[in-house]
């Protein structure tokens, strides 16, 4: 009993890891610009298949790839911010209708690329830490583990610490006031659109080898991004990291005690209590929207 | 606003008659019956799975696979009905998984296409479409024998008889490791994974194998299955099932099992890719893996016994088109057509209902793996699945290996009754089905 | 209304009227077979996309609109099958479900506004998924219901009137998709329907002059659901299968995308997408053959029609018109 805690207490941090990684990435494109990026999910598979396209199609290094994968999918952000939001930027719905139409076309184009069928990705290691019997973490997922920490204090260090960042806290906070106070929207909005897109790029890359790769991969993580920063309050990013780790341990507690589809139910029904009690999430300072 | 009630009335007034007059033409033009092939055109058969979306990989290699036999056979000369030589012709339509497209898409293929067969992955898609095959008599295959009822004669399983299969498997294994007594087994909560549970449970329980927790359902859209392992490895089972999880599902599970440290038996229904499971875990942990599906590349295959033609040619020229694509539906699809082929000839006709007969003439049919019975009365309430032996596949030395062909109605026999309990007890007779 | 437009007007209105009641009638006899089922499931489409856009009046977007039509699809099919009920009767019980439903969710979903809302109803919507998922009786688990009776066929006029067939129903969906349409007409007309425009326009506003605004929403959230409930049931008893994925987030984005590429300002816009969609997607991309093309040209569709049509397809109608009205004057 003692070591299945242990082991479960580490399926679910490896699971925060990942999903905070997403969720931030999203907190921040709704921030900054109002719209709800539906082909979130989409970018996160994006990462992947970068992946797949440097690490095995190239035969290039697994670190090579996800920076790759980080790059390629900021990018892919920046020109979705150039082509997408900026010109809808009045009609968030519009935006989210955009952004539909850019998930089925990602999708169309890994499927017909990639094919329909899971790739193979190799193992990049397969060293495993072994605390005792029967509990273990692979090196894989402490990676995993690592760069989300990291990624995620880098990037609250450049909130916290420079100009950019700053204006980038006050858009998301409240755009009106910031563009009174002469930040430009559109430079912040791209900076936005890349750290976000980047995220979740980096970090489809880095649990490619983790999970099946396939074009339609990111239907199963936009879901759970959504109930997660619905939880920690739209904006707010660092509810999501708290719910993200929130959401990740309650759903691998429930699953290891329970099942998947039961966790899945607990996960939703949390979700729809905690918005009862408090509708604009946990750390949702106001309503907006 | 009183203007417009009278626009109201003269609107419906003139609906009435402009619509009886449409309703009756329409009656009179639709031909319910499909239409025959005259001498030398192609004779045209339907495809109606899903080739785009979450379930496409269950159709598009089918299709692709459909193409190669079908270029094979038309290069031979097509079918021999009566003196006149057909060449054969796919028309697909992509029901994306959704019943009313299938609907749409049997329609289509009947009147407008004038297909004599339609193939069918089967499952949420079938009921969709009963009703247009029960009207039509068109013969429509499916892959997931779960479908057949007895108000559908028209409807054959005759390539897999998922998830019975499974039970080789099981039994295989009981004879040649006595030793193993325990297992675990997880499933995902679908159409798919219910039916091959109950069929796992009962073949466990027909050889004294113990289950040592309730079975772990999974949604189809779990992404990371360490909690799933951690629970199932906390009893410490002898064997791990992975029921008939999706080759999406049993690599991640499998490469969870090597690092969490199990070092016992698996037993799962598919292994499709299995070479790059190795590669993600290690040959020994693989060794002795078990499973239903061998490679087509399989010496094994060339015995005689077995009716697939060619299949080391069919994998190799499978995998030179289609890299990375071949799995259990590649050959499945194209080795209905085999049997479709045979039973037109000998009836002489590609008239749906004569196919049928010919097809199921003597009760017994040439599947791919061999002579099999038309079997199902006590299970699906008609005899229209092709059952007879499967390949029980073991992983040697990093190569699947057929170890033996086992007698699915021989277990039958001897343990149905466990079988249907089971069912049962997930409401998955054909009885209890809708 | 009508009374003050001048006579030639009035004329020309009767006359389009005309020109579209013949039209919608002789529709099927320019359609293949498959074209006339996908006319069946459009008219369908049709009832759930106008009752969607009703719950839109009040200023909220849900995620979990399909799911109220599944709620009607599975409440007619149970009422059918398992309590013998007449088809068209079991419809109105799946419409009556769907809107309890919808009461039930909405005391919880309307604490919350705007994305906090569009979330929510999606994960409510879930939540109801997972539950037919979950419990195998009644609903049937993930396969879902089948053999769910059709319409009983009847002989009219010495002809044999089977509902199995697309044309019979599409005139059946049709003439319910009219009253529905018109009763939804007539609630947005109506004292309360400008009340949710008010809601819509000015929340605090409209509180502040005695407005009930979360009464309203709910009751604008019956409304949607009891139609989105009929067209469910519908669809049930047209193909004879209901299924949880049936009623997934994928399905609620297309009629999201119906609605806002029609453009929701008007009752006619949501109609105008589904209908143009639709021909797009099932008619004209299925003719190129090109089935693992046919989502990417449908993205991009979708991408460039909220680009250059901001305002959405009804925004072409006026324009539309005026000409038309000035050949007809010209001609005249």
């Amino acid at each position: 009993m003692h070591e299945l805690l242990l082991q479960t207490f580490l399926n679910a941090t490896y699971a925060a890891s990942y999903i905070a990684l997403v969720a931030v990435g999203l907190v921040l494109i709704f921030g900054v610009m109002g719209v709800i990026n539906f082909a979130h999910g989409e970018l996160y598979m994006l990462g992947a298949y970068g992946v797949v396209a440097v690490y095995v199609g190239a035969q290039q290094s697994f670190l090579l790839a996800v920076a790759v994968g980080l790059m390629f999918v900021g990018l892919v952000g920046l020109l979705m911010e150039r082509a997408l939001f900026r010109p809808l930027r009045d009609n968030p719905l519009s935006g989210l209708v955009a952004s539909i139409g850019l998930l089925l076309i990602l999708q169309a184009l890994a499927a017909i690329f990639f094919g329909v069928r899971m790739e193979h990705i190799p193992p990049v290691t397969q060293e495993v830490l072994r605390f005792s019997d029967g509990v273990s973490l692979p090196l894989q997922r402490l990676f995993v583990i690592v760069a989300a920490i990291v990624l995620l204090t880098g990037l609250w260090m450049f909130l916290k610490r420079t100009r950019f960042g700053w204006a980038l806290r006050a858009s998301a906070e409240d755009r009106e006031a910031a563009q009174l106070q002469g930040i430009s929207v559109t430079r912040i909005a791209q900076l936005a659109m890349v750290i976000g897109a980047g995220l979740a790029g980096v970090a489809g890359a880095l649990t490619a080898p983790l999970v099946r790769v396939y074009p339609y991969m990111g239907h199963s993580v936009i879901v759970t991004v959504f109930i997660v920063i619905i939880v920690g309050g739209v904006g707010s990013l660092e509810g999501a990291v708290i719910a993200a780790i929130a959401y990740a341990f309650v759903h691998t507690f429930v699953t290891t005690f329970f099942d998947g589809v039961v966790a899945d139910i607990v996960g939703l029904l949390l979700m729809l209590m905690v918005l009862v009690v408090r509708p604009t999430g946990l750390f949702g300072a106001r309503d907006r929207a | 606003m009183k203007n417009l009630k009278n626009f109201g009335g003269s609107f419906s007034r003139r609906r009435l008659l402009a619509g009886a007059n449409a309703l009756s033409v329409s009656l009179l033009s639709s031909g319910l019956f499909p239409r025959l092939a005259r001498s030398g055109e192609p004779i045209k058969i339907g495809f109606l799975a899903p080739l785009t979306g979450e379930v496409a990989a269950w159709g598009k290699p089918g299709l692709d696979g459909c193409l190669i036999w079908a270029e094979w056979v038309n290069a031979l000369g097509g079918v021999k009905l009566g003196n006149e030589r057909h060449n054969i012709e796919f028309v697909a339509y992509d029901n994306e998984y959704d019943p009313g497209k299938a609907r749409t898409g049997a329609a289509k293929l009947i009147r407008e296409d004038g297909v004599q067969f339609i193939m069918m992955l089967g499952g949420d898609t079938w009921p969709g479409v009963q009703p247009v095959a029960e009207r039509s008599g068109m013969l429509v295959s499916t892959l997931l024998p779960s479908d057949l009822t007895p108000d559908t004669t028209t409807l054959i399983a005759p390539a897999e008889v998922h998830p019975i299969y499974n039970v080789t498997g099981v039994e295989w294994m009981a004879e040649t490791f006595p030793n193993l007594k325990s297992a675990v087994i997880c499933a995902q909560d679908d159409a798919l994974g219910l039916p091959s549970l109950a069929t796992y449970l009962a073949a466990f329980e027909a050889e004294g194998i113990e289950l040592q927790q309730d079975p772990l359902l999974f949604d189809p859209a779990t992404t990371d299955f360490a909690p799933i392992v951690t629970k199932m490895l906390s009893s410490n089972p002898d064997i791990v099932s992975l029921d008939t999880c999706y080759s999406d599902y049993v690599h991640p599970i499998c490469e969870q099992l090597f690092q969490q440290g199990y070092e016992g038996k698996v037993i799962s229904c598919t292994a499709d890719f299995y070479e790059q499971i190795i590669e993600k875990t290690s040959k020994e942990f693989m060794e002795g893996f078990i499973f239903q599906f061998p490679d087509f590349d399989d010496p094994a295959l060339n015995d005689p016994r077995v009716n697939f033609k060619d299949p080391n040619d069919f994998f190799r020229e499978y995998n030179r088109r289609y890299p990375g694509e071949w799995g259990a539906v590649s050959w499945e699809y194209a080795s209905i057509m085999d049997l479709w082929k045979e039973a037109a000839e000998k009836a002489g006709s590609a008239e749906p209902e004569k196919v049928l007969a010919a097809m199921k003439s003597g009760g017994k049919g040439a599947h791919a793996f061999g002579e099999a019975n038309w079997w199902g009365r006590e299970f699906f309430g008609i005899d229209n699945a092709l059952v007879g032996n499967w390949p029980v596949v073991v992983i040697e030395d990093g190569k699947a290996r057929v170890k033996a062909y086992k007698s699915i109605p021989d277990w039958y026999d001897r343990h149905g009754e466990l079988l249907i309990r089971h069912m049962e007890a997930l409401g998955q007779m054909y009885y209890q089905r809708g | 209304m009508l009374a003050i437009v001048p006579e030639a007007a009035r004329f020309r209105y009767l006359l389009a009227w005309t020109a579209l009641a013949v039209l919608l009638c002789a529709l099927p006899l320019f359609l293949s077979y498959s074209q006339k089922e996908i006319l069946v499931f459009t008219t369908i489409n049709v009832i759930l996309v106008v009752s969607y856009r009703h719950l839109t009046l009040t200023g909220e977007w849900s995620l979990g609109h399909v799911v109220m039509m599944g709620c009607g699809a599975y409440g007619s099919a149970l009422a059918s099958k398992q309590l013998g009920l007449a088809v068209p009767l079991s419809m109105l019980t799946g419409g009556v479900c769907a809107a309890l439903v919808g009461w039930l969710l909405s005391y919880p979903l309307f604490r919350m506004k705007g994305f906090y809302f569009l979330i929510g109803s999606f994960a409510a919507g879930e939540v109801i998924r997972l539950l037919w998922k979950r419990f195998r009786d009644p609903f049937g688990g993930p396969k879902g219901l089948k053999r769910v009776p059709g319409l009983e066929e009847f002989e009219f006029a010495g002809l044999r009137i089977d509902f199995f067939d697309p044309v019979p129903y599409y005139f059946f969906s049709l003439a319910v998709a009219i009253v529905c349409i018109w009763l939804l007409w007539r609630i947005e007309r109506s004292p309360l329907g400008w009340s949710y425009h008010a809601v819509h326009w000015g929340d605090d506003l409209a509180r502040s002059v005695g407005i009930p605004t979360r009464r309203l929403r709910r009751r604008a959230m019956v409304t949607a659901s009891f139609f989105a409930g009929i067209s469910g049931a519908l669809l049930v008893h047209y193909v004879g299968t209901v299924n949880p994925s049936r009623f997934n987030v994928e399905e609620m984005v297309y009629v999201l995308t119906w609605a806002i590429v029609g453009g929701v300002a008007t009752l006619y816009g949501p109609i105008l997408g589904v209908v143009s969609l639709t021909i797009v997607n099932e008619i004209i991309l299925r003719e190129f053959g090109l089935d693992q093309w046919r989502p990417l040209f449908y993205g991009a569709l979708l991408i460039a029609s909220v680009l250059f049509l901001p305002k959405g397809l009804e925004s072409l109608v006026a324009p539309a018109r005026s000409m038309l009205s000035r050949l007809w004057t010209r001609s005249a």
